[in-house]
């Protein structure tokens, strides 16, 4: 046993202790340089490094808001959000089911002693099957019509698609989940009641075959039940035009709800689909509707999928919006266009606009043909997309389409004529059978003529005779000016003020036409390399012919302006209890009581006795002027019918106009052809002014 | 000493090797295994079901003559009442026999009722499961709906050879669609029990409530089974919305919670309709064996 002084902890000669210290040297060096950079990652790198950190294991998805319902002016909803339920596969709970496949898969390979197994492909394969097998188990549920497809196991063959609707899982879609939304479920059936966008399931079969789903498929396992909304209009093409669609959007938007404490900008973002406004009052207030982006801030795995929610912020539903329209008026209006057709039973392209004479808010405005926004909600298949552009239902003719008014234009050619006091109310014109100008005799639409003419009698009978004389005399300065006075070239904005409409920012109307509106004068001529102006031009002019163009919202603002004794009406689609009844820009019409008595008395003679009488309505006297005016259709003379006005005719309430394009083989004129939709029109009008027969709206919208 | 290491040592063995072969084992022996201790847990509640009736029959027993006829004096009156109801149903029965026999209406017997006595309640899942004491040799099936008169208890998730397992309406595995009282337009509504939180109370959700439903004044609406699902019959009462509905703060839907029509801690008896056809869900609530 060795004594402990015989113990040597230290070496007794200088060259081992010299190599002892090396020893230590080295491993206190070690030590430092281990410490030290510790101490420089805890210190100095900590803010960058935990942003890498978080950056790999953490992401942000995004949460779209329900968009806010727009009701009309009694609170009905003409666009709201339904309940779209759809059934989603959890791939992380997955990840089980998808090796074991895999491995059968491998194991079949070498049983038929491949040379070269990919797999890679054998993986996605796998998953596929997998997947298909759990989705074959949900139609299996739902499905009453396929109940004989052999299902179950993963292995099993793809269910032949027996009904519209999402039924097989193909590789590609996998891959495109995998690759831009891997931290979501996967979708296997996207909306439960209407699979694949199929409209002919009636609601209540949708309702049955989510209710199946619920109650028969298990709650646990892999599969999840969600419910999301999607846009919906439940009165399908009603005021299309005037609403508009929504579309799928992949931009991040700017308003995310609260998510200053999370550095969104350093982590990876989920991809997102959310849906933004395409056209009509979706487009215009797409910010008042949209609401604000919810998120959630989540660590994922290293496969990439989703582990633990850190924080989250829920998204806010977007605000309401109350239009001005009545739904009532809205459908009698398109009701009324809807019987407009050609011979072969075609819809021929119409519009109609009704406004409030005092606030200018449009009760109706409907544009033929038309587009059932459902269809382009969600997935818009391109044959539905195809079909409406070949109709040209895009175009909203009540705004966007530019046609000359022709006979309507007379009352301003008769304002201008009286303000510039070259005729007067109480003068009689001989109208002959035709009135030459220059070289050219301009005809009578009345072969024989019309005799003594007055202001009065010129607007019954819609003489274009009387309006060749006193447009000349009036000359084109003043006709012109007199047209802009009622604003026929100028843009129509929205210029409620966001207070009064209740927080809406001020804004164009959704469908403002802003761009190829012309009231012609010299200047326009030369400036279009078409010669300069003469008489004949003037003629023309004066019965709203040439190259004068308009649209019918523009018509019914001059209807209600003159309906008020004024020149300029502010159409807005907003509804505002509030309204003061003053528009931007309006001026007195500047004429005397008995002119402007001749012009009224005039417009409602045309629908007592005159032109508009097809359209009179026993009860009801109101104001009217129609209008034929010929425009060139493939080269060829067509002809488009107008009629105007405003009732009653004691006490105006309501200004309309209406538009229907003839073709080459339809016999259109305004009184026979736009007549009866006015009549329809007006007569809605007056069931919503009986305020015993107003509906109750199944909504508030103020909640 | 050292023995001691030893058996300490095999036992840890004994452990590791028991989990080993647990963990091995086939899913089939482990179903088989999980169902015969079923069985043999199957006596015990029956017994322990019986000694509760026996000790309410003693208890009931034990009253005084005047109790007993304080309380037939109240049940005469019951009765009374109830004969009154009856009277009247019988001419509703009447009216509708003649309309469907001026429709010719055939009406499905679609389900087999089962009474069946409580055995005991899960304790692993206080308030939430229930073990009845009828099971597969009575005909009962996995996915069947379990009622109380007209109240809906829950539903079968695990049938024994006589006993079954059911999952309440306060069960986070409970799930049906459900109409709402008020609602004229019938859209469905999702209900589902809510998992409670340790000592709290079980509850159930009313969710994806339609934004314009409002609930009818002066009382708590009562939600129904929609009958759509294919698993509970239609109009059976789910329980009343708890005081109004809420929106969320996403969505355009309101959600509430449900207060269950019975009160489901002192359930004694209850009744499996077990649906004459199988339905698919049935199937898949069984695993893989169906085609």
């Amino acid at each position: 046993m060795k004594e402990p002084n015989d113990m040597r902890v230290l070496p007794s000669t200088p060259v081992g202790r010299l190599r002892l210290y090396g020893v230590f040297a080295f491993f206190l060096a070690g030590f430092l340089y281990v410490a030290g950079g510790l101490a420089y990652r805890q210190l100095v790198q900590a803010g960058d490094l935990k942003e890498q950190s978080d950056t790999q294991s953490q992401r942000v998805v995004l949460r779209p808001p329900a968009r806010g319902r727009i009701y009309d002016r009694n609170g009905f909803a003409l666009v709201d959000s339904r309940a779209r339920w759809s059934v989603k596969a959890d791939l992380a709970a997955l990840q089980k089911e998808f090796r074991s496949e895999y491995l059968r898969l491998i194991a079949a390979e070498k049983a038929r002693d491949a040379v070269q197994i990919d797999r890679e492909r054998l993986m996605e394969v796998a998953r596929v099957r997998v997947l298909q097998g759990w989705l074959n188990k949900v139609w299996f549920v739902i499905d009453e019509t396929n109940r004989s497809a052999k299902l179950s196991r993963p292995t099993s063959k793809v269910v032949p698609v027996t009904a519209p609707g999402e039924r097989q899982i193909s590789l590609e879609q996998l891959r495109r989940h995998l690759r831009e939304r891997r931290a979501l479920p996967f979708t296997l059936v996207s909306d439960l009641a209407f699979p694949g966008a199929n409209q002919a399931q009636t609601p209540e079969e949708g309702s049955r075959s989510v209710a199946r789903f619920i109650e028969q498929f298990p709650v646990e396992g892999p599969i999840r039940l969600e419910s999301d909304n999607i846009r919906t209009y439940p009165y399908g093409a009603l005021a299309s035009h005037v609403l508009g669609y929504v579309k799928d959007t992949d931009q991040l938007p700017e308003n995310v709800n609260d998510i200053s404490d999370v550095r969104i900008e350093a982590l990876q973002k989920l991809h997102y689909t959310g849906k933004t406004g395409a056209a009509g009052v979706e487009l215009t207030y797409n910010h008042v509707l949209s609401g604000q982006t919810g998120w959630e801030l989540w660590t994922k795995t290293s496969s990439g999928y989703n582990q633990t929610r850190l924080k989250h912020s829920e998204a806010a539903q977007g605000s309401n919006v109350i239009l001005s329209l009545d739904y009532r008026i809205q459908q009698a209006t398109e009701a009324g266009l809807a019987k407009i057709k050609d011979p072969q039973g075609k819809l021929l392209p119409a519009a109609a606009v009704m406004l409030d004479v005092r606030t200018g808010e449009i009760l109706a405005l409907a544009s033929q043909p038309t587009f059932d926004p459902n269809r382009l909600a969600d997935r818009v298949s391109s044959a539905y997309y195809d079909e409406v552009d070949k109709s040209g239902a895009w175009l909203n003719r009540a705004t966007q389409g530019l046609y000359s008014p022709g006979s309507t234009f007379k009352v301003i050619t008769a304002i201008a004529g009286m303000r510039k006091k070259v005729v007067d109310w109480d003068d009689v014109l001989e109208c002959g059978a035709f009135f030459k100008v220059g070289n050219r005799d301009f005809p009578e639409h009345e072969p024989v003529g019309f005799g003594d003419v007055d202001v009065d009698k010129m607007l019954a009978i819609s003489c274009n005779v009387w309006n060749y004389q006193v447009g000349l005399r009036t000359g084109i300065e003043a006709l012109s000016a007199e047209a802009r006075r009622f604003g026929l070239d100028s843009p129509l904005l929205n210029t409620v003020s966001d207070v009064e409409s209740g927080g809406l920012p001020m804004t164009e109307l959704p469908f403002a036409a802003s761009r190829g509106l012309v009231v012609p004068d010299r200047e326009y001529k030369l400036r279009i390399k078409a010669g300069p102006w003469n008489d004949g031009d003037t003629a023309n002019l004066s019965i709203g012919q040439g190259y004068l163009l308009t649209t019918p919202l523009h018509m019914a603002c001059f209807a209600a302006s003159l309906a008020r004794g004024e020149t300029r009406t502010t159409p807005s689609i907003i509804h505002d209890a509030r309204r003061d009844g003053r528009h931007q820009g309006a001026e007195p019409i500047g004429l005397s009581k008995a002119q402007l008595d001749a012009i009224h008395g005039g417009m409602v003679r045309c629908v007592e006795e005159g032109t508009a009488r097809v359209a009179r309505i026993p009860g009801l006297p109101y104001a009217g002027k129609t209008g034929t005016t010929e425009y060139f259709q493939k080269g060829e003379k067509a002809h488009l019918a107008w009629m105007i006005g405003y009732a009653p005719a004691d006490n105006p309430v309501v200004a309309f106009a209406v538009l229907v394009e003839g073709q080459l083989d339809t016999n259109t004129w305004g009184g026979k052809t736009a007549g009866p939709v006015a009549k329809e029109m007006l007569e809605a009008w007056a069931a919503t002014a009986d305020s015993s027969s107003q509906p109750k709206p199944k909504a508030d919208p103020a909640r | 000493m050292d023995q001691n290491r030893q058996g300490a040592r095999a036992s840890y063995v004994a452990l590791a090797i028991f989990v080993a072969l647990w963990v091995l084992l086939p899913s089939a022996v482990r179903r088989l295994n999980r169902e015969a201790f079923a069985e043999f847990q199957a006596p015990a509640l029956h017994l322990l079901g019986k000694s509760r009736d026996m000790a309410t029959f003693w208890e009931k027993k034990s009253r005084s003559t005047e109790e007993m006829a304080a309380a037939g004096r109240d049940l005469a009156r019951i009765n009374a009442a109830l004969e009154i109801k009856l009277n009247a149903m019988d001419d509703v029965r009447r009216e509708n026999v003649r309309l469907r026999e001026i429709t010719r209406y055939v009406v499905p017997a679609e389900y087999m009722s089962v009474v069946a006595r409580v055995a005991t309640r899960d304790s692993s899942s206080w308030w939430q499961r229930i073990v009845i004491r009828k099971g597969r040799n009575d005909g009962i099936r996995p996915g069947a709906p379990v009622v109380f008169g007209n109240n809906v208890v829950g539903r079968v998730t695990a049938v024994h050879l006589t006993t079954s397992e059911v999952d309440l309406v306060t069960s986070p595995g409970f799930r049906c669609t459900a109409y709402l009282e008020g609602d004229e337009q019938n859209r469905i509504a999702l209900v589902n029990g809510v998992a409670a939180n340790s000592l709290g109370t079980a509850k159930s959700r009313v969710s994806v409530i339609p934004h314009d439903y409002t609930p009818p004044a002066g009382q708590p609406a009562r939600v129904f089974t929609t009958g759509m699902g294919g698993v509970f019959p239609s109009r059976l009462l789910l329980g009343y919305l708890d005081g109004g509905t809420y929106s969320t703060p996403v969505g355009n839907f309101k959600e509430s919670l449900l207060i269950p029509s019975r009160d489901l801690y002192n359930l004694q008896e209850v009744s499996v309709l077990v649906p004459l056809h199988q339905n698919p869900g049935e199937a898949l609530m069984q695993g893989d064996q169906f085609q």
